[in-house]
Parts: C-alpha cells; sequence; structure tokens
C-alpha cells in the first residue's frame, strides 16, 4: 500500500517541483530564437539581440521627432547607466520605429545631443519590414498620426506608440517590461542589479 | 510621559504642516499679474524636434488664457499635449490654447502639456538658451528665457 502511494506521488512530486522552479525564473518572453539586422548610429551592422547576449540589456523604443514622451524614455536609460552599480556590465539600446526618418545619421545627432553617442549606448534602426518586425515581436504598438506638410513641401507627422523601456537578461530572456517613461528609476536600477 | 511625548511630536507637526500651507497661500497673494518660471527644453538637432516646459501662475482674480507661443529657434511653434490613449499606448495632440484659472498654477510638464518646437533653425544642446515668447489674452506678451538641459 505504501509502495503504491509513493508510485502515484513521486511523479507528482517532481512536476511540483518542476512548476516551482519555472515559477522562480519569471521570464516573461525568450528571445533567443529572434534575430533582427540592424544598423547603430555609426553605419555598422548590429544583429538584435544576439550581439548583446552575455550581458544585460536595457532597451527603449523611441522616435527622434518626439520631443516629449520618448525624450523622457530616453532620459530614463541614460538615469538607468547613472545609477546601476556596474554600468560597464550592461548593454543601453534605443530602438526607433520610425525607420523613414531616423536614419543612422539622424540617430548620430540625436544621441550626440543627449551625449549618448558612446559605449555602452546603441541607437538602432533598420528597413521598414525588419523594423515591423521586430515591432510585433517585443508588442510595441505604433499609429501614425495624418501627415501635413508645411511651406516648403516637408512633411509632419506624429506617432502614437506603446510607451515601453524592457529588461533583457544576458540569455536574451525578457525580465520585466516596464512604463517607459513613468516608471520611477529607482524599480529599474534594483531589477537591473539582481541580474 | 509616553503620552506627552507624542503629543508633542504631533503639536509640532501640525504647526509645521500649517505654516507650510500658510507659505503657499501668502505666495499667492503676493505676487501679481502672469508669472512664468521653472523654465527648460530638451536638447534637439537642426531640422528636428525639441520641446519646452515651465510653469504658469496667475496672481490675478480673473482667468487669463494662453493664446499662442513664439519663438526664431524653430520653423513651427505650438502647444501640444502628451495623453495616455489606452493601456500602454500615448499619443501627442496639438492644443489650441490653454485657461489659466484666476489664482493658480498651470504645469507644462514632460507627459503633458509642453510647447512643441518643430524644426529646429539650429540644435540644441545642454548649455544653450533660447527667447519664447507666450502670448496671454489678458497680459499680451511676456518673453520669457528657455535654458536646454538633458
Amino acid at each position: 500500500m505504501l509502495s503504491k502511494n509513493l508510485f502515484l506521488a513521486l511523479p507528482l512530486f517532481v512536476v511540483s517541483v518542476l512548476l516551482l522552479a519555472s515559477c522562480g525564473n519569471n521570464r516573461l518572453d525568450d528571445y533567443s530564437d529572434a534575430s533582427f539586422e540592424l544598423t547603430n548610429q555609426n553605419g555598422e551592422s548590429v544583429t538584435f539581440p544576439d550581439d548583446f547576449e552575455g550581458a544585460p540589456v536595457v532597451v527603449g523604443f523611441i522616435y527622434t521627432n518626439c520631443p516629449d514622451i520618448c525624450s523622457f524614455i530616453t532620459a530614463n536609460v541614460q538615469k538607468i547607466y547613472n545609477e546601476i552599480e556596474n554600468p560597464g556590465d550592461t548593454q543601453f539600446v534605443l530602438i526607433t520605429f520610425d525607420p523613414e526618418r531616423d536614419t543612422p545619421e539622424e540617430l548620430k545627432k540625436y544621441a550626440t545631443a543627449f551625449e549618448m553617442d558612446t559605449e555602452p549606448f546603441h541607437f538602432l534602426t533598420g528597413d521598414t519590414e525588419t523594423i515591423d518586425a521586430l515591432m510585433k515581436r517585443v508588442s510595441v504598438r505604433t499609429a501614425f498620426d495624418e501627415k501635413r506638410e508645411n511651406e516648403t513641401g516637408r512633411s509632419i507627422y506624429f506617432i502614437n506608440h506603446s510607451d515601453k523601456i524592457l529588461l533583457i537578461d544576458q540569455h536574451s530572456r525578457l525580465v520585466f517590461d516596464y512604463g517607459g517613461s513613468m516608471t520611477p528609476i529607482d524599480i529599474i536600477v534594483e531589477d537591473l542589479d539582481k541580474l | 510621559m509616553k503620552i506627552i511625548s507624542l503629543f508633542f511630536i504631533a503639536s509640532t507637526l501640525l504647526l509645521l504642516f500649517g505654516c507650510q500651507q500658510e507659505e503657499s497661500s501668502s505666495h499667492l497673494i503676493e505676487g501679481e499679474g502672469i508669472q512664468v518660471e521653472g523654465t527648460w527644453a530638451r536638447p534637439g538637432s537642426e531640422g528636428r524636434m525639441s520641446a519646452a516646459y515651465f510653469l504658469i501662475t496667475n496672481f490675478e482674480e480673473q482667468a487669463d488664457t494662453l493664446l499662442s507661443v513664439h519663438s526664431d529657434v524653430s520653423h513651427l511653434v505650438e502647444i501640444h499635449e502628451s495623453y495616455q490613449q489606452d493601456d500602454d499606448m500615448v499619443g501627442m495632440r496639438e492644443v489650441g490654447n490653454v485657461e489659466i484659472p484666476a489664482e493658480s498654477t498651470v504645469r507644462f510638464e514632460q507627459g503633458g502639456l509642453h510647447v512643441m518646437l518643430i524644426q529646429l533653425n539650429q540644435s540644441l544642446s545642454d548649455g544653450d538658451s533660447f527667447e519664447l515668447t507666450l502670448n496671454f489674452a489678458n497680459h499680451g506678451n511676456i518673453t520669457i528665457d528657455i535654458p536646454v538641459r538633458r
């Protein structure tokens, strides 16, 4: 009777331990199977997230014609860098969802204006198809406003978008998904220091 | 003894809180007209965008309205506001004018009301500054200096 109970209880115990272990991992997604060919602000090819494996990555999503919320997100990424214990162990990435206007040259100017045109900050763009696929993969939504033109014929448009900063671990797994402009920096710094 | 100490601490806190409230009220009574303070703007590169932020306080007993904004620093200067669209989406829209209620402060701040500087005529870096003119219905033009910082 005892051996029969043990026979039934053992698999249940193993399943429970496995379930608890997976809860402990607490990963929201796994990007290790994803691969996106992008270009950084210096015109160099970058494969995301492959090229960043081995270090935690803080990722923000922006477009450079958005001076309010996206500047806020960019400044927050910079503040995280300034406040973590070992900033050299982490990579900081800002990816545009407006590749039509955000060329590597424009990203370079934007990074320079924020004094972030140095390692470990990476401003990434790509072709429209790749950027669309990447945004879909990381659940960043965008909706383009109606375009208007100024008297020189230059088009002006804004984009409604998800407000996000992601924390990805050294194995390209999504660990945390934050409100990009509104989350207190202390929370992100605390989470990052635990990785 | 403990009750006396607690009473003393509570009384001190009440007095401090009361003083702060009064300071805030007397601050409002002391000013006059429209005052703009806490000004700053984001860096931006030539041809791109920036945003300016500040606090507008109306010390008068009647409301005023910010009708328009002007600066030579960019091709277009507009009043905008960022807003939460749904769960995680944010948007931005132009605002025609902004009422400044009597004896009140309206904040132009990140994630809310701001002045959009569209297609900058020059790059703006940390430490630069530029002039911005605010046009009010009752108080006319008020020109302020906006420092640029990250």
